[in-house]
């Protein structure tokens, strides 16, 4: 795309561009990398500590930009510096929490008993085994994860789990019911 | 379309890569390049392909969304990407989160997939979209580190699709809430509603309200007088209220405020300590007129054959007045030290010379009702506190006043202290004698409260005036028959056994009288209303067997402070007291 040759020295400008996927994107130009037809555009208002998107962007799918005003450089050049440190525990951070995110959702199974198994780890720790609620590790309830699948644990902490799981289901409907 | 791919090799490479750029990007960094040329390593290098470089190295860890080709959207952390070349991006825990493919647009709800590494070859990617990139630590580098190392709660406990900020509007309270109370006016209809709690309790749930106020309060004769002696009892009240008062909590209550120097701490928080006046201003407020309206009231039935309390009253201010203006000579009768029952309670304290004499003299009659010291001394705090001290000695358990003080704190155990200093021996010879007379006429016994007879800041503004043998005269001027003394048989009284500390005779514990209650009979003719508490299992009761104190004080539980005072001052129907064993010993059958 022609635009993109002069975007290199246009780093700063705000643009509003249109790619083939009929995003809109507007932003401020932070680099552009011209071997790579990457362009990486800064969303957001600068307000200070604000969090904005980043969006790297292919150039060849821009099908349309249009050039709003010139600003500077968003980017400081002397100030820019990257903990590698940092940068690593933080993956390893965002990796041990996706990967626990990961644990709590069932695989194969109905958005309803994830609902199910959401509500439940509110209160007792439960965990997923294949299509199972496993509720502190005592009581399973399998599906289709109603009162009468609770089995196994102390009576006590059955019926705990029973209750819950009632209880659960019953706000699970009244919720549904509103926004069907 | 299905990004992952089995390359292993690659991954490891482009990680070491992409590190290798960081570093070598850290190098570059600070060398400007116009144009991005292959250097002679091959690389690719200039300004712009720093910045990117730059921007993706920042991303690392970031959960981001590849857009591909055919317009579906990975979910992912993004861990590397292969800068040397296409820019492949590798995602780890990466999902489709959005399928082109789907004709419906389920969020992710039938075809979740395990989180797995997913790489994006250069051909498929559109867009690489981080959402929620600081922007401060995009500029300024990872300077603001430190914080994240901080995991709030937030951070652990939400999921990173939430929005971390949010828009904050103000709260505009709905139109239809105009029930809102304003905030001074919350407890304004407080009393004109027309809801009795207990009348709900009991409708509710049949619970009756047991309460009797006499248990608590002096029984107030409601005849046809009552009118009048509550007009009687309000312009004491006034009266009372009106004087000026030397502690400055009292006056600030009073509305008095002329301690306007002292910073909110020391008016409202700190400790006093600050002569005995204070202390025991503050505490006078304590005394229960009750608990000397029996003995009290005979003193001052006795002591002030004047009926009317209005002119007790004004002669008590007069005696303030006096006081304070530290006169010389205040031979102000005993008539004028003590206010009728209802305002006992509630000495004005003052530089109480006068009414640490009055209580004296208060002491001695309920003694026998006979001692009165004819403490007109008033300004003696010497004298007043030897007087105390012995009377206190000899009464034992009989409330203790400063000499200054008007305490009249219903607990025997409490000491009012006397804290006059003496500054007259002579005037304390006398009060000695004097005491020592009224003593002997106490009913002997071990003196609960033995007033320390040191450390007595000497009362400013006394003058050591009175009349030193004024104590001397042990006679008892108490007029026995004033008319005001009732002695109400059902009064709280309590004569426990010999001393005012019946401990010296059960200090050894459980003391035991199995029979009930029934059975207990006013002792020695005292009235003596003594009830059974049926603790626990086992209901115990003390049986005094000795001279009964005709002090009301309170009474001093013999074994000391077991669990507490269990009895009730006043005008109880029945005196539970209870003694002996605690009750963790009567548990039978419970098997720990």
């Amino acid at each position: 795309m022609e635009g993109s040759v002069g975007e290199e020295l246009a780093v700063g400008c705000v643009l509003s561009l249109r790619t083939t996927l009929n995003d809109e994107i507007e932003g401020q130009i932070v680099a552009y990398d011209r071997p790579s037809n990457i362009l990486v555009i800064q969303e957001g208002s600068s307000k200070a500590g604000a969090r904005r998107n980043v969006r790297l962007l292919k150039a060849n799918y821009i099908k349309d930009f249009t050039f709003l005003k010139k600003a500077e450089d968003p980017l400081d050049v002397d100030k820019c510096f990257i903990d590698l440190a940092g940068l690593q525990a933080r993956e390893d951070a965002a990796l041990r929490q996706a990967e626990i995110e990961a644990e709590r959702i069932g695989v194969g199974v109905t958005s309803e008993a994830q609902s199910i198994f959401d509500a439940l780890s509110k209160t007792l720790p439960v965990h997923w085994d294949k299509t199972v609620i496993v509720v502190m590790n005592e009581v399973r309830v399998s599906s289709p994860y109603l009162p009468e699948n609770v089995t196994g644990g102390t009576p006590a902490a059955n019926d705990r789990v029973k209750k819950v799981l009632e209880l659960e289901r019953k706000r699970l409907q009244a919720r549904n019911s509103s926004q069907v | 379309m299905n990004p992952q791919q089995g390359r292993a090799s690659t991954n490891g490479y482009s990680r070491r890569r992409v590190d290798t750029m960081t570093g070598s990007k850290m190098e570059n960094k600070m060398q400007p390049k116009k144009s991005a040329s292959p250097n002679f390593a091959g690389k690719i290098t200039g300004p712009s392909r720093d910045r990117l470089i730059y921007v993706l190295s920042f991303l690392i860890g970031h959960h981001v969304e590849v857009h591909v080709k055919n317009g579906s959207i990975i979910s992912g952390i993004f861990h590397a990407t292969n800068a040397d070349r296409d820019f492949e991006i590798v995602l780890k825990m990466a999902q489709v989160v959005k399928d082109a493919s789907m004709r419906e647009q389920k969020s992710s709800r039938d075809n979740i997939t395990t989180p797995q590494l997913m790489i994006v070859p250069t051909r498929e990617l559109v867009q690489l979209l981080a959402k929620d990139v600081s922007l401060d630590e995009f500029t300024k580098g990872h300077s603001n580190e430190k914080g994240k190392d901080l995991l709030i709660d937030s951070v652990i406990s939400h999921s990173h699709h939430l929005e971390t900020e949010r828009e904050l509007t103000p709260w505009i309270p709905d139109e239809d809430d105009p029930e809102c109370p304003e905030l001074e006016n919350i407890f304004d209809g407080t009393l004109d509603r027309n809801w009795d709690q207990f009348e709900a309790n009991a409708a509710l749930f049949g619970v009756k309200s047991t309460f009797n106020e006499e248990i608590y309060t002096t029984k107030l004769e409601r005849g046809p007088q009552m009118k009048e002696r509550e007009k009687v009892a309000s312009r004491i009240v006034r009266e009372i209220e009106g004087q000026e008062a030397h502690d400055f909590h009292q006056a600030e209550e009073r509305g008095f405020n002329f301690h306007d120097d002292l910073d909110e701490e020391s008016r409202y928080s700190s400790v006093c300590r600050e002569s005995n006046d204070t202390r025991f201003r503050e505490t006078e407020n304590t005394c229960n007129s009750e608990i000397f309206s029996g003995s009290v009231g005979v003193v001052t039935s006795k002591s002030y054959p004047e009926p009317s309390s209005t002119e007790v009253c004004s002669e008590v201010q007069a005696l303030q007045n006096e006081t304070l203006a530290s006169s010389t000579s205040s031979s102000l009768d005993e008539d004028k030290y003590l206010h009728t029952d209802k305002d006992l309670g509630i000495y004005p304290v003052s530089d109480c010379n006068h009414q640490a004499s009055d209580r004296i003299t208060q002491r001695s009659p309920p003694l026998d009702g006979e001692s009165r010291l004819d403490s007109n001394q008033k300004d003696q705090s010497d004298k007043i506190e030897n007087i105390v001290q012995d009377s206190r000695a000899s009464e034992g358990g009989f409330e203790g006043l400063s000499a200054n003080g008007t305490l009249c704190n219903p607990s025997s155990s409490s000491q009012g202290d006397i804290t006059n200093e003496p500054s007259d021996s002579q005037v304390l010879v006398n009060v000695s004698t004097a005491i020592k007379s009224v003593a002997s006429r106490v009913r002997p016994g071990s003196s609960s409260n033995h007033v320390p007879a040191d450390s007595a800041p000497n009362q400013p503004g006394l003058s050591p005036s009175s009349s030193s043998g004024s104590l001397s005269s042990e006679k008892s001027t108490l007029n026995v028959n004033a008319k005001e003394f009732k002695l109400n048989p059902n009064a709280k009284s309590f004569t426990p056994s010999t001393s005012a500390r019946p401990q010296a005779e059960v200090s050894d514990g459980s003391f035991y009288y199995p029979n009930n209650v029934a059975s207990l009979q006013p002792m020695h003719g005292l009235p003596v209303g003594m009830g059974v508490a049926p603790f626990g299992h086992q209901p115990v009761f003390y049986n005094p067997h000795a001279p009964p104190m005709q002090s009301s004080q309170a009474y001093i539980h013999p074994n000391g402070s077991m669990y507490g005072q269990q009895m009730i001052v006043g005008q109880p129907p029945q005196f539970y007291y209870v003694q002996g064993y605690p009750p963790e010993m009567q548990h039978k059958g419970r098997k720990y």
